[in-house]
This record gives C-alpha cells, sequence and structure tokens, in this order.
C-alpha cells in the first residue's frame, strides 16, 4: 500500500496555480485582445464576405478568431506552463511533498482548460452580443426579412464555443503528452502545431485515400485516424438556424468525443511523465 | 527506529548523448543517517551530491540499489509526508506572496484550512519574514527566497529536512541566523540532512559529516573523528614577548612536546560582521 491515495483536492490546487500564473502572462493578454478585436471588428470586414449573409459573415469571423488565436494560445500557454516548472524547478519543491506526479501533469492540463474556458466563454459571449445588436439593427432595417423573428440561434452559437474548447482542450492534452518527454519547449510547441494540422486536415486526407483507392493511403489514412482525433467532428454544421440545432444527444456524443481524446492524451502523458528526471 | 535516511548500494547513471555512453553521478552509496541529528553533505561541484539527495526524495530513479525514508522506500508518495525540502538556489511561483506561497504547500502537504492558517504564521515567523510575508515573492532578494523556501519545507511540521545549500546567497547575519535555526530544529528532535561548500560552517553546525567524491563516498563520521585525530592541541594564552615564547619551547622541549606554531589570535571577520551589524539586522531580518 502507498498510503498517500490520488487526491482530486491537490490536483485542483496545481490547475487553480496554474490558471493564476496563465492570467497574468503577456502572451495570453496579447491573443485575447487580438480575438477580441477581430470579433469587434467583424463589421468592419464586410467587404470580404464573398457573398455570405452578414450575420454568417461575422459569426464566422468570431469562430475563426477563436480557432487562431485560441489554437495559438493553447499550445504556447501549455508548453511554456510546464517548461517553466521543469526549468525553474519549481516541479523540484512541488514533487518532493506528498504529490503525485499524475496530480501535477492533470493538474497542469485542468489549469489550461480552466484557462481555454475562459478565453471561449468571453469570446462566445462577445461574438453573441455582437450578432445580437446586429440582427436588431438589421431587424428594424429590413422587418420583413425577420417576420419569423430572430434568425440566429443562440444556442447554436453556444453549442459552437463549446466545441471550440473541446478542440483546445484535446489539442492543450496532445501538447503536454509530446511535453512530458520533449527535453525542449520548442519541440513541444512545433509539435502542437503539427498536431493541429493533422487533426484538422486528416478528414481531407482519408477522403482523397480513399477515392484513390490506394492500400497504403487507406491504411495510412486509418493509422493516422486511429491516432488522432479528427476535429471536424467538433465543427458546427454550415448554419446558425435553430432548426439545424443537433439534438442533446449529439452534444453529448460529441462531448464524450473530445473529452475522451483529451482523457486519453492525458492518461498517455502520466505514463510517459512517470520516469522523467526532473 | 527506522533511520530517517538510508541509502543501500545506490548507484544513478545519466546516458549523456546518442551512443549510450553513461556518466555515472553516483557509485555504490550507502548512507545511513540516524534521527535527530544535523548531518552534513560534502563534496565538490560534480561530487554527486545534488543527486543523492533527488534519489532520497524519490525524484529521479536510482540504476541500482534503494533509498528509505524513515523506513519507507523513497518512491513511495506518502514517504514524502515526512520531509521537508528546500532546494539549492530555490524558485517559486514569482505570482504569489510569501504567506500564499507557504500556504499553497501546506495545502498539497494536506493541512486543513483552520491548522493552515496557524502553521503558516507561525513558519513564516520562525524564519523571520512576517513582515515581508504579503509581499510578492518576484520583489524578494535571494536571502528572503532562501528563507520563505525554508517556511514552505516546515510548514507541515516534517521530520526530516533536506537543505540544499541553504545559506547560499545570504548575507551573514541572514546565515548565521539559518545556521541557529537549524540548530534549534535538531533541538527540537528534527532530522537535518545538509549540504553547503562553508566548511566552517558545516564543522560548526554538523554532528556528522560524509564526503562525496566522484559519486563515492570517500569519509564518514563525527566532526571530531573526521577533523581531528591530529594528536595536537591548541591552546589561548595573553600575549607572550619573544623571550616568553622562547622559554615556553625550552619548557616543552624538556617534557618531549613542541612548540608547532605561534598566531595572534583574531575574532575572525564573522564576528566582527555580527557585532558591527547585529544579528538582528540583516537583510529583511527581524529581530
Amino acid at each position: 500500500m502507498n498510503g498517500a491515495p490520488f487526491s482530486f483536492l491537490r490536483l485542483g490546487l496545481v490547475a487553480q496555480n496554474t490558471l493564476r500564473e496563465a492570467v497574468r502572462q503577456r502572451l495570453l493578454h496579447l491573443f485575447v485582445g487580438l480575438a477580441l478585436a477581430l470579433v469587434l471588428g467583424a463589421r468592419g470586414l464586410q467587404d470580404f464576405n464573398f457573398g455570405a449573409p452578414e450575420l454568417k459573415f461575422i459569426a464566422d469571423c468570431g469562430f475563426g478568431a477563436m480557432t487562431l488565436f485560441g489554437s495559438t494560445l493553447t499550445i504556447a500557454a501549455t508548453a511554456q506552463l510546464f517548461f517553466s516548472e521543469i526549468e525553474n524547478r519549481t516541479a523540484l519543491t512541488l514533487l518532493a511533498k506528498p504529490v503525485w506526479r499524475a496530480e501535477f501533469l492533470l493538474g497542469k492540463l485542468v489549469g489550461v482548460a480552466l484557462l481555454t474556458a475562459l478565453f471561449c466563454a468571453l469570446l462566445t459571449g462577445l461574438l453573441a452580443a455582437v450578432l445580437w445588436v446586429r440582427e436588431g439593427e438589421l431587424m428594424a432595417l429590413d422587418p420583413e426579412g425577420f417576420r419569423g423573428g430572430r434568425a440566429v440561434s443562440y444556442a447554436m452559437v453556444a453549442l459552437g464555443g463549446w466545441l471550440q474548447w473541446l478542440r483546445l482542450v484535446v489539442l492543450a492534452a496532445f501538447t503536454l503528452l509530446v511535453a512530458s518527454f520533449a527535453r525542449t519547449q520548442v519541440f513541444a510547441v512545433v509539435c502542437g502545431f503539427g498536431v493541429l494540422v493533422i487533426c484538422h486536415l486528416q478528414h481531407l486526407a482519408q477522403e482523397a485515400y480513399t477515392r484513390a483507392g490506394s492500400a497504403v493511403g487507406a491504411a495510412l489514412g486509418g493509422l493516422f485516424g486511429g491516432m488522432f482525433p479528427n476535429f471536424q467532428m467538433l465543427s458546427l454544421a454550415d448554419s446558425l438556424a435553430a432548426a439545424d440545432l443537433p439534438a442533446p444527444g449529439t452534444w453529448l456524443r460529441l462531448t464524450a468525443y473530445g473529452l475522451g481524446w483529451a482523457l486519453a492524451a492525458g492518461l498517455l502523458a502520466i505514463l510517459s511523465f512517470r520516469r522523467r528526471e526532473i | 527506529m527506522a533511520p530517517a535516511l538510508e541509502a543501500r548500494g545506490l548507484v544513478k547513471d545519466f546516458p549523456v548523448g546518442l551512443r549510450g555512453v553513461r556518466l555515472r553521478a553516483v557509485d555504490h552509496l550507502d548512507l545511513t543517517v540516524r534521527a535527530g541529528v544535523i548531518y552534513g553533505l560534502l563534496g565538490p561541484n560534480g561530487s554527486g551530491k545534488s543527486t543523492t539527495i533527488k534519489a532520497l526524495l524519490g525524484l529521479v530513479l536510482p540504476s541500482a540499489g534503494e533509498c528509505r525514508i524513515f523506513g519507507r522506500p523513497s518512491g513511495e508518495v506518502a514517504a514524502r509526508r515526512d520531509v521537508g525540502y528546500l532546494p539549492e538556489a530555490p524558485y517559486f511561483y514569482r505570482h504569489l506572496t510569501g504567506r500564499e506561497l507557504v500556504g499553497f504547500y501546506g495545502r498539497l502537504c494536506g493541512l486543513g484550512r483552520r491548522e493552515l492558517a496557524g502553521r503558516v504564521e507561525t513558519v513564516v515567523a520562525q524564519v523571520g519574514m512576517t513582515a515581508a510575508a504579503d509581499r510578492a515573492v518576484e520583489t524578494y532578494s535571494k536571502g528572503m527566497l532562501q528563507r520563505i523556501g525554508l517556511a514552505q519545507a516546515l510548514v507541515h511540521d516534517p521530520r526530516l529536512l533536506i537543505l540544499d545549500e541553504p545559506t547560499a546567497g545570504v548575507d551573514p547575519v541572514g546565515s548565521a541566523a539559518m545556521a541557529d535555526l537549524i540548530r534549534g530544529l535538531r533541538d527540537a528532535g528534527k532530522t537535518v540532512l545538509l549540504t553547503s561548500h562553508l566548511l566552517g560552517q558545516m564543522e560548526a553546525l554538523c554532528d556528522r559529516v560524509a564526503i562525496l567524491a566522484g559519486g563515492r563516498l570517500v569519509a564518514e563520521g563525527t566532526v571530531a573523528d573526521l577533523a581531528g585525530g591530529t594528536g595536537r592541541q591548541q591552546l589561548e594564552v595573553d600575549r607572550l614577548d619573544e623571550a616568553q615564547v622562547t622559554e615556553l619551547r625550552a619548557w616543552l622541549a624538556a617534557r618531549g612536546r613542541g612548540l608547532h606554531g605561534v598566531a595572534a589570535a583574531g575574532r575572525g571577520l564573522d564576528a566582527v560582521f555580527l557585532e558591527r551589524v547585529g544579528r538582528g539586522k540583516g537583510e529583511g531580518t527581524e529581530a
């Protein structure tokens, strides 16, 4: 018997401390500022809407900002918060206490997950506010066009923010997995972006391999499909209408898919970190 | 009663480069630290002191051998409940205040909120940091970091303290205060494992010492055993003039003894510094 069972309290303490450290980082302020500017400035970019309806364009801009800056923030923050513990030797003091390495690592992951939750909640809230105001203006200008009431489903906007957060949590878990064995922060960051690209594009590769009928290609596609999540699964349908809102069962299934992948990557990170020399 | 610390046949190799070459940092080390003593671990840079400490704390896995803390394998998380550790040149979370930092580590060690507040106050006062406890750690000097580091090591009232260079970067006043504190801990029944390059301080503080070189134990014993044993004595007398010294030499020679050296006895720079600056007036020190 080890006599010191796994403690969610200690995990929570590490997570809380990670979040406190993260929100003080200038990099975070920069990315949040850029993302907020993009969401708020979406109306000013309407000339580049490529024919999409205005409200849809604003929503795409908002979710695009979340993807771009959220992913960059997640990868940079995860690698930075992990390596600062190793390089500054704060991990040495912490792990000399009765703390499991799993508590430390999962605490880091939960801390980053809370950070990305704040980021997504802030941007989703702002996006919803921008859409609400603009929709109100359009309704006043063209009452006939909105005879059936508001066109935007704000539940759909919330779901978009939720799915975005799930993607960022998965990305954080994969970055942490790489960091758990990487010797340098740069390596973890580069691999994090590699994972992001694979997760976003693997469905295209699989389709291309299937069309080409290549056995090797199909095997490769299957391999990547088994090793990395498909972020296309965690994307909204190309509509903000209430009629297209997925059933609650689908929300739950997608949540289980995202959190399942994050948990799997987190467990692999614990295995890898177990024997790392601090 | 189990020893506070025990290493048996401890070996630690580190891989170097891609060709599988291994660097042996600790080489078949046997060490026993019994409870209630101040034990010094000495050695030049690269002699394996820090690696030994990490292995004793379960922070690195031994390549061979085993380490125990109060009889428990040091790889067990529960074994670390009885240990307080101050690393060399400690660096802490800069955004926390000293009080928050000590509280954070206290909660990690399982102290409840009510018990924690009292313990934090006690240990912060013990290391003389009450006045600076609500300042952010990023504003602390090296000496203050060492002292708040000692407070976090003490917060859960462990039976064993492992202090890696606790006086590095600390001014002489702070260093003397730290030495007093370490003696006080031993008197309160704690075991202290200490490393330092300040051999004079180690000699004055430690009950036993071990000397490492190249990862091997080259000497171990009480300070008196290791540093004494020359068969000579030092006598401190009032100043003698040249004729009196000659007379004394002759008196000793008649008895088969030699006079091997005559030197003016100084108080030492440490004593002068402490007298002029005052023990309670070092950087951030509270009287």
